[in-house]
């Protein structure tokens, strides 16, 4: 039995729940929101459903080309590289790393970055002054280079790329942070909170946070393209992943060498990487234009 | 419009004639006196230098060069060589001869080396690996210079390798002039580095770790060559030197893979040359665990060669028994390879205490050569192998190929895929190279191994002329490696090469690398 | 505008001085002895390391220590590369400039394909052209640039045999350098090859520059689109309708110049990106620029080199910051004045 409605109520849906509505408007968008979800999905149940491990040699099967190729074998559906190593099974494994672990990456910077940028929005004067000169020269070294100093420093290896790209990708949070917070204590409301006798800390948590947290998962998408692109190239160059992980980017500079007899081995990493790129550029476009008709009704 | 297309034909003409050579990796010096890396000896020795002798390269014969002939006596203690009188230095921008080639160089390039007095034995650093580990110090009394044309050696014994080494690699004559003007002007590093020698092709230009070129030497005593200039164009890279193959713009590659590839393209050639040579895969048994032997026969056991062979060398190669390939006289049958078995292994990893695995590091060569074409492959499956019994490999194969030698050689490797090409048809380069107590101190004998045993074994075995008595001590020797396991021998596997099908002439030799002389372009 | 200038003045030397402190640190925390790591000296005896040490004021306390480091980069003493055991500023001024050739090339091959597409778009606002160039935006800004690049390779040097796919020129050629930049060297010489070294070497720029342009080339899309967008929703705009201009006037006129500077202040951000591209291009096309030197440096551990890569590459991108800033101002009155926040 419906409960029935004594008040003509009316909704007032939060943030959140605007953006999701005007986001799911466009069809491409939910179409890469729905890849996008698939590769989380890949990236967590990698290890139960793929066919076979991810580094087993299968010596009878080496150079195998996907299966709708005359010479293919359907039990190796993407085919082998030159070891014999089913290319599936690699590329859903490498989901859990190149696609799961740019989630992660941009998460920790993410909460890093909220964290410097929301107290740096708070100070004012020479300190918030040299903080941005001081962020204008972290972003005008390339990303790569960033990363490949943070690498020799570190040394090679995944781990070390990771906290790397981590920190590559902080200022630009650090930047959005600051600026959104600092427009939104601007705006009447706070002020009307800070008459209340609300303590600064306690504005950001419950005032301005809802507020600007699209904002921030909008950053959070274009970081997080840039994310995988950065752990796909530092796997290339031979600095990331060490040498038997499925990462996307590794597989492709191994198959590199094959190139001209196995081209299988080049094209499916890439596609790979564009593919998860491109969902992630399409849920991001989706939520920055969901903003933009929100701001403008 | 009419500059533009009598331009266009002047170029035409410049890349007609010139050959773009492309190297998988750069020189270490410009004089192989010093090193015996494949690279450099391909990038010098044959292109740039003579010996007094050389080796036939269809049955690897000694033939005349520099020497026009030679005499040994009865008691093979004495070699004299009869000059030619008509070879000329290259004339470059940096130093013109004023004389042909004579005794006096010859005895300047052998002086250089043996004589630790000599005021250019150390200029280099005075090392001379290939002459330390065929010990030249002790075998050579003298060297006596009888005419302008004609030159003695006087040895302390009989050594039944010594014309062999003279026709080697490294054995190459360099100008005494130049030396000595090199003096004058306070510049006697620039021996080997701003070469001059006798060679069908004289130096250019190098530009460190990107290209060497080199012209043609006009007065060379075989006959200039044809070409206006000779690139070797230095491209680590397995795939790019393919693609640059592929795209024209480079004539000749050095070990180029995907070898159905180019069978299919009608305009290249895949040629390859059976030589002499065995990759393996090596321990530092100065470092622990590796200075257990048992640990190092453990390993031996988990190797699956077969599964490399097929992977790496993709079945175009012969699995290594022992140290010497079976187109060697020395080569011994019925020496066994080990057997694959994970249980043995285990079993002595067990007995020498490791029955709980380690972590090791294994080093794998950044370069391709002949006796091993994918050290990284290679590496990743001995990498799948260990991990069998336990062992976890860490690899280590991103150095570029100089600064990976010398480090190997200073020994900072716990192991190592390497491997070795002969410089002359004689077996006793495998063994005094590889394992001798004297090349562990030179750095080619990368695994350390010293064992007197061995070393009496290979010594007695120069002692004599006799074929049957030296294959006995051979066997025994391989026999000892097979037990002690410094190294476990992987392939033996052809050179090859590929070219587009304009470049005219043989280009590979048996011995000695690549070879540039008489080679044209149509 | 002598605000301004001072104003970037005040800006540069304080960057400076960040990425001087920065790369003095990084001898610190690169592994191994900060001294060898500072000069490059590895093979150096003990008394050449004293000799060294007391060069750099080692025995002294640290801000005299980063004073001397000062010292000697101002006389172009970068200390000598770990692996070739040059001058690492030989090393850079012999890589740099064709970075530079590649990039500038890049950045004007962006900027003329991107904003007119973009304009074009905003013109076609929710058109079918506009969602073709969002699209191909889309496409061009996520495909991953080494994967681009060796298709680039397979198809227009390998299938079609079009262009070169390594280096910078044949190496047949010898140019003797002069500038550095080979085109303007080409020009220079007196080869009787000239011109055929000239078109070998365009031929050289073309796969690579198309590959390092097109993110750029995209991101300027976005930016001329949306710029455009905003003119065009402006009152002037309006109004030189409502007074009847035809649509195209108004577009070359009036909004065209508007949006064009709105993109420019943006170029400089873009070049750090750039540059990022730039690097993986030039291991993939073999470019002897900077970017694949420093990629091998650190497979060498080469570390006095990244240091100096670091300095030189960012002070590089941060000049054509400032370039930029100026050209926006010269065009742009509004933005000399002093803002909030900059």
């Amino acid at each position: 039995m419906a409960r029935d409605k004594i008040y003509s109520e009316e909704e007032f849906p939060t943030p959140l729940m605007q953006l999701w509505h005007n986001f799911k408007q466009p069809p491409v968008v939910i179409i890469g929101f729905g890849c996008f979800l698939f590769l989380i999905v890949l990236a967590v149940l990698a290890n139960v459903i793929t066919p076979y491990s991810s580094v087993e040699n299968h010596l009878d099967h080496l150079l195998l080309p996907p299966a709708w190729s005359d010479e293919g074998d359907v039990s190796f559906l993407l085919g082998t590289d030159n070891l014999g190593r089913d290319m599936l099974s690699r590329l859903m494994h490498g989901t859990s790393l190149t696609f799961g672990l740019s989630i992660i990456v941009v998460i920790a910077s993410l909460a890093i970055g909220v964290v410097i940028g929301s107290l740096s929005a708070l100070t004012s004067g020479i300190k918030s002054s040299f903080l941005n000169h001081f962020l204008d020269v972290i972003l005008s070294i390339p990303s790569l280079l960033l990363a490949i100093i943070i690498v020799a420093i570190l040394g090679p290896g995944l781990e070390n790329t990771l906290w790397a790209i981590i920190m590559v990708l902080i200022p630009q949070f650090i930047h959005i942070t600051r600026n959104a917070v600092k427009e939104e204590f601007a705006k009447d409301y706070v002020l009307a909170s800070r008459l209340d006798g609300a303590s600064s800390i306690r504005i950001l948590r419950y005032s301005i946070f809802p507020n600007i947290i699209e904002k921030l998962i909008s950053q959070a998408t274009l970081a997080q393209s840039a994310a995988i692109l950065d752990i796909a190239a530092l796997g290339f160059l031979g600095l990331g992943a060490p040498i038997p992980m499925p990462e996307w980017g590794a597989m492709l500079a191994n198959g590199i060498d094959l190139f001209y007899i196995a081209p299988w081995t080049v094209y499916l990493p890439g596609l790979a990487i564009l593919f998860s790129v491109i969902a992630t550029n399409l849920v991001g476009e989706g939520m920055r234009h969901a903003l933009k008709v929100r701001k403008e009704n | 419009m009419l500059l533009s297309a009598c331009d266009s034909n002047e170029a035409l003409s410049l890349s007609k004639k010139s050959i773009i050579y492309c190297s998988e990796g750069a020189p270490e010096s410009f004089n192989p006196q010093t090193v015996t890396s494949g690279t450099t000896i391909d990038a010098t020795a044959n292109q740039l230098y003579n010996r007094l002798i050389e080796f036939n390269p269809i049955d690897n014969s000694i033939i005349p060069a520099i020497a026009k002939s030679w005499h040994v006596t009865r008691d093979g203690k004495m070699v004299t060589f009869y000059l030619r009188k008509d070879i000329q230095f290259h004339q470059t921008n940096y130093f013109s001869p004023t004389r042909a080639l004579n005794a006096d160089d010859v005895l300047f390039s052998f002086n250089r080396i043996l004589d630790d007095t000599h005021l250019y034995h150390s200029v280099s650093g005075g090392k001379y690996p290939f002459f330390q580990n065929a010990q030249f110090v002790d075998l050579i009394d003298n060297i006596e210079k009888i005419n302008d044309h004609t030159i003695r050696f006087q040895l302390s014994h009989p050594d039944s390798s010594f014309l062999a080494n003279i026709g080697g690699n490294s054995s190459v004559i360099l100008s005494k002039e130049y030396a000595d003007n090199l003096i004058t002007i306070n510049a006697m590093q620039d021996i080997d580095i701003l070469p001059i020698g006798t060679g069908p092709f004289k130096f250019k230009q190098y530009s460190s770790g990107a290209f060497i070129r080199y012209e043609p030497h006009a007065k060379y005593w075989r006959g200039k060559s044809e070409l206006k200039q000779l690139v070797f164009d230095i491209t680590p890279r397995d795939t790019g030197r393919l693609t640059k193959l592929l795209a024209g713009e480079c004539d000749v590659i050095a070990y180029p893979i995907a070898h159905k590839k180019i069978q299919q393209h009608p305009n290249l050639t895949l040629e390859s040359v059976t030589s002499f040579n065995v990759g393996y895969f090596g321990f530092n048994t100065r470092k622990p665990p590796f200075n257990n032997p048992l640990v190092r026969k453990a390993i031996s056991f988990a190797i699956n060669k077969q599964a490399i062979l097929e992977a790496v060398y993709t079945g175009q190669a012969e699995i290594a028994n022992g140290l010497i390939p079976n187109s060697s006289w020395a080569y011994d049958a019925s020496i066994m390879s080990q057997e694959y078995s994970i249980p043995k292994a285990r079993e002595l990893l067990a007995q020498a205490g490791f029955g709980d695995g380690f972590v090791m590091d294994l080093w794998a060569m950044p370069v391709q050569r002949a006796y091993n074409p994918d050290a990284v492959t290679m590496a990743k499956l001995i990498q799948a192998d260990l991990l069998k019994i336990g062992i976890k490999v860490d690899i280590v194969s991103d150095y570029e190929w100089s600064t990976f030698l010398r480090k190997v050689s200073e020994g900072e490797h716990q192991s190592v895929l390497l491997g070795w090409s002969a410089d002359h048809p004689d077996p006793d380069n495998f063994f005094s190279t590889l394992l001798s107590c004297g090349s562990a101190i030179t750095g080619s004998n990368r695994t350390f191994w010293c064992n007197n045993e061995f070393d009496q074994l290979i010594q007695r075995a120069l002692q004599t002329n006799n074929i049957n008595k030296r294959k006995v001590y051979y066997s025994k020797a391989l026999k000892l490696i097979n037990e002690e396991v410094p190294l476990i021998p992987i392939a033996h596997s052809k050179r090859y090469q590929a070219r587009a099908n304009h470049v005219k002439g043989t280009l590979l030799r048996a011995i000695g690398g690549i070879d540039f002389n008489g080679v044209t372009k149509n | 505008m002598l605000i301004f200038t001072l104003r970037r003045f005040n800006l540069f030397v304080f960057t400076m001085l960040l990425l001087t402190i920065l790369s003095f640190s990084l001898s610190f925390l690169f592994p191994g002895d900060q001294l060898v790591n500072l000069t490059g000296q590895v093979n150096a005896s003990p008394e050449q390391l004293a000799i060294l040490s007391d060069k750099y004021q080692q025995n002294t306390n640290i801000v005299s220590q980063y004073f001397s480091y000062l010292t000697h980069l101002f006389h172009g003493e970068m200390g000598y590369s770990m692996t070739s055991h040059l001058p690492i500023a030989t090393e850079i001024l012999n890589r740099l400039p064709a970075t530079i050739e590649l990039t500038s090339v890049a950045l004007l091959v962006a900027m003329f394909v991107g904003i007119p597409m973009g304009f074009c778009a905003a013109i076609y606002h929710r058109k079918v052209p506009d969602n073709l160039i969002l699209t191909f935006a889309m496409i061009g800004y996520s495909i991953p640039i080494f994967w681009l690049g060796i298709l680039a390779i397979l198809v227009f040097s390998i299938q079609l045999g079009w262009l070169p796919s390594a280096g910078q020129i044949s190496l047949l050629f010898e140019i003797e350098y002069v500038t550095g930049l080979q085109l303007i060297d080409i020009l220079l010489s007196d080869s009787e090859y000239k011109w055929q070294a000239f078109q070998d070497a365009t031929r050289h720029l073309i796969l690579p520059v198309i590959v390092v342009a097109l993110a750029p080339a995209t991101i300027f899309v976005r930016l001329a689109r949306s710029a455009m967008l905003e003119v065009l929703d402006t009152h002037y705009i309006k109004a030189a309708n409502a007074k009847g201009l035809t649509f195209s006037q108004i577009i070359y006129r009036h909004a065209m110049r508007n949006a064009i500077i709105k993109v420019i202040r943006d170029v400089g951000l873009q070049f750090a990106n750039l540059i990022t591209i730039a690097m993986v291009t030039e291991v993939i096309f073999s470019w002897p620029g900077i970017g694949r030197w420093l990629i091998e440096s650190i497979y060498q551990r080469d570390y006095t080199a990244i240091q100096g890569g670091l300095i030189v590459l960012s002070s590089f991108i941060f000049i054509v910051h400032i370039v930029t800033d100026f050209v926006y101002a010269a065009l742009n009155p509004l933005a000399r004045e002093p803002q909030h926040g900059a």
